[in-house]
């Protein structure tokens, strides 16, 4: 094979593969759509998808849907047809795109989304169960919420062999039961621990493929931008956890990126300054919000989003096998945890990222609809800003909502924040 | 002699600055800047030419910046009004560590470095509120030009406190107002205010240090400056009225100038931003 047939053959290679698949999972929803059934909506922090996949319960990630609305550019008429309905300006635009949805009958953009007929849920977000309780009153369909404890003092987290971790490991196992038992009821089947193993295996390979891939993006110059192409890759993570296609996908995804650190292919071909980003994409202007940073040679290196997004599978918690539901219950406590803390401890994992990707600055984003993830962030800066002398911008618009979004007003604040970076460039390189 | 300009398509208004290889300001000149940035800026750059007495073909680089900077066809470079305004006026003011900039529909508050490189900036929220579009509205509520505002404020006896800052709104709240009997001289006088208070909460968020520098058109009014030295109780720098909106655009033509030379001496290669 030669040089360049590789270069064709790989690079590219997950974005395409990864499109093709959402595009196969959309289609699978369809069908369930069409026959009517069984559908557990599920969100991407602690999907529960081991268990459902298990059971062979299509999955629904509304938080999907509602973002691939805003990147369709038809977010708008989703959320106006919400607040028509009554629902506040104020409230997160992922679950008005999603009330829109539903009163569309699940007319999707990207196909016909099926009903549900479970909703599976954690406390990661506290919009979670009050999301899920419209279901509830929409469909009268059960919605199972797992209480994952969280990390209850942030200078002394419990780790795997302690006490206190035990006992919320323990929590979390019954939990996990009782939701075996109500997917036992609800499709008529009796829950197979062999298939639960073939599904954790393949999270296994998975989660390890990921974690590799984001190692990799250390390299200079980054093989991969973490906003755009990470997205795609969140996509796959989230809806094909615990398949063979997903497992596969990663791991060939890591042979691309392997392939692209060996030869020093970037995702730009000139990289000037690596960034990490903070926070939620600004999806209504997805592209674009990216060129702002790529016109001045910038690129997202790592961000928080792919560790809280992928429901903490970053970590590459590797199930043990041989005692499948009380590792199921030790990596979803951690998972889950960690998805949390990467949200309200963001300083800490921005910091880790500092130490290891050789960064020029650090980019936050709060949104106006999500006041979960958007709290923390000044104080997130704060605390960077004392502890490392990295440049930061904080920039702020939303995720679902263009009508928050000024396209001028962001640019003008980028811009002055590269002309910072190349200034104190300048002024580095004038003292060595 | 090497002359180059500065141009600032601002939101209101479109300023040009020429100037000399000495670093002195031979020509400028402001316009309206309307719907047509590339024709405003055109129109700015001409009127300055002509208060410089040079021609077009006299400009050997052009740097634009503000909000329409991205039009000006005609520009070398471009760059951000924040980095312009550092310039300009740790030019006019050398030991310049804050700026503020009140435009007509932007609020900038800069910290410089010791080099009078920006070192953190803050830009008003996503609307006017806390700009000068909200002075504008109030006065033009009121019966009065913009160019009444200054006078009309320094006739003030006791000024109104005015809650918000909000340049829609402020018609509801200067109505009101004028129902309960005040003079239209104290409503303006506290509508300044109340644009004071936002200001100095901006230049707090970026730790603001001594000295500072005040511009943008609405230092333009004696009132507004004269009340933010007193809030502030520490003596600040505002530039003369003639040249207190014209501080980008000046800060661009010298970073035009420097550039030039560094072009010149082959220090640098051309590139789409100044850095």
């Amino acid at each position: 094979m030669t040089q360049l047939q590789t270069v064709e053959n790989l690079v590219g290679r997950g974005n395409t593969e990864g499109a093709d698949l959402f595009r196969a999972w959309f289609t699978e929803l369809e069908q369930t759509a069409a026959t009517g059934g069984h559908a557990a909506y599920v969100f991407v922090m602690g999907s529960m998808a081991e268990i459902l996949r298990t059971f062979e319960i299509p999955m629904v990630f509304p938080e999907i849907n509602s973002l691939q609305t805003a990147i369709r550019r038809v977010a708008h008429q989703f959320l106006n047809e919400a607040e028509d309905y009554g629902y506040s300006p104020d409230i997160c635009g992922y679950v008005k795109a999603d009330v829109a949805l539903q009163l569309r009958q699940g007319d999707h953009p990207m196909g016909k989304v099926p009903r549900p007929t479970v909703a599976v849920l954690t406390n990661a977000c506290n919009t979670y169960v009050k999301w899920a309780e419209i279901w509830e009153r929409m469909y009268q369909i059960p919605c199972f919420v797992l209480d994952v404890p969280g990390t209850r003092d942030i200078r002394s987290q419990s780790h795997p062999g302690d006490p206190s971790f035990e006992n919320d490991r323990l929590y979390v196992e019954a939990q996990i039961k009782e939701l075996i038992n109500l997917c036992e009821q609800l499709t008529g089947r009796k829950f197979d621990i062999d298939r639960l193993r073939e599904v954790l295996g393949h999270a296994n390979r998975m989660n390890k493929a990921w974690q590799r891939v984001i190692d990799l993006n250390r390299t200079q110059p980054s093989v991969f931008n973490a906003l755009t192409d990470g997205t795609i890759y969140l996509g796959v993570s989230n809806s094909f956890r615990g398949s063979s296609e997903g497992s596969r996908y990663f791991e060939r995804l890591q042979e691309e990126m392997e392939y692209k650190s060996s030869q020093r292919i970037g995702t730009l071909t000139n990289e000037q300054y690596r960034l990490v980003f903070v926070g939620v994409p600004c999806y209504p202007i997805f592209r674009r919000f990216n060129e702002f940073f790529t016109e001045w040679n910038g690129t997202f290196v790592n961000s928080t989003y792919l560790w809280f997004a992928s429901g903490g599978a970053n970590r590459a918690f590797e199930y043990d096998l041989t005692r499948p539901l009380a590792s199921l219950s030790e990596g979803t406590l951690l998972s889950v945890r960690d998805a949390m803390d990467s949200m309200f401890h963001q300083d800490r994992a921005v910091l880790e990222i500092a130490e290891t990707f050789n960064i020029d600055g650090v980019v936050f984003h709060p949104i106006k609809s999500c006041r979960t993830v958007s709290t923390g962030l000044a104080d997130g800066r704060r605390a960077l800003m004392s502890a490392r002398d990295i440049p930061s911008l904080f920039i702020e618009s939303d995720m679902m909502d263009r009508r928050v979004v000024s396209e001028a007003q962001l640019k003008n604040r980028i811009d002055a924040f590269f002309e910072g970076l190349a200034s104190r460039r300048l002024q580095q390189s004038a003292k060595s | 002699m090497t002359f180059t300009s500065g141009i600032d398509i601002g939101s209101t208004y479109s300023k040009a600055v020429i100037m000399d290889e000495h670093f002195q300001m031979a020509g400028k000149a402001l316009v309206r800047t309307g719907f047509r940035l590339a024709e405003a800026a055109l129109q700015a750059q001409t009127a300055a030419l002509v208060d410089a007495g040079l021609d077009g073909k006299q400009i050997e680089y052009t740097i634009a910046t503000g909000f329409g900077r991205h039009q000006i066809q005609f520009a070398d470079i471009t760059a951000t009004d924040i980095t312009a305004s550092a310039r300009g006026c740790a030019f006019l003011f050398p030991e310049t560590r804050t700026v503020l900039d009140v435009g007509g529909q932007t609020m900038k508050a800069s910290l410089l470095d010791e080099v009078q490189h920006v070192k953190s900036f803050r830009l008003n929220d996503k609307c006017a509120a806390g700009t000068g579009a909200f002075l504008e509205k109030t006065a033009r509520y009121m019966g009065f030009d913009t160019n009444e505002i200054g006078p009309l404020a320094a006739t003030s006896k006791e000024p109104v406190p005015i809650s918000g800052v909000c340049a829609v709104f402020a018609e509801s709240e200067v109505i009101n107002h004028l129902s309960q009997g005040h003079a239209p001289s104290d409503i303006m006088h506290g509508a300044i205010l109340s644009l004071v208070d936002r200001s100095i909460q901006l230049m707090k968020r970026v730790r603001m240090e001594a000295e500072y520098t005040l511009i943008g058109g609405i230092l333009r009014y004696e009132t507004m400056g004269r009340v933010l030295r007193e809030q502030m109780s520490s003596p600040v720098n505002i530039p003369d009225p003639d040249v207190v909106q014209f501080v980008s655009a000046l800060g661009a033509a010298l970073l035009a100038q420097q550039r030039l030379s560094k072009l010149r001496a082959g220090e640098i290669r051309e590139h789409a931003h100044e850095q």
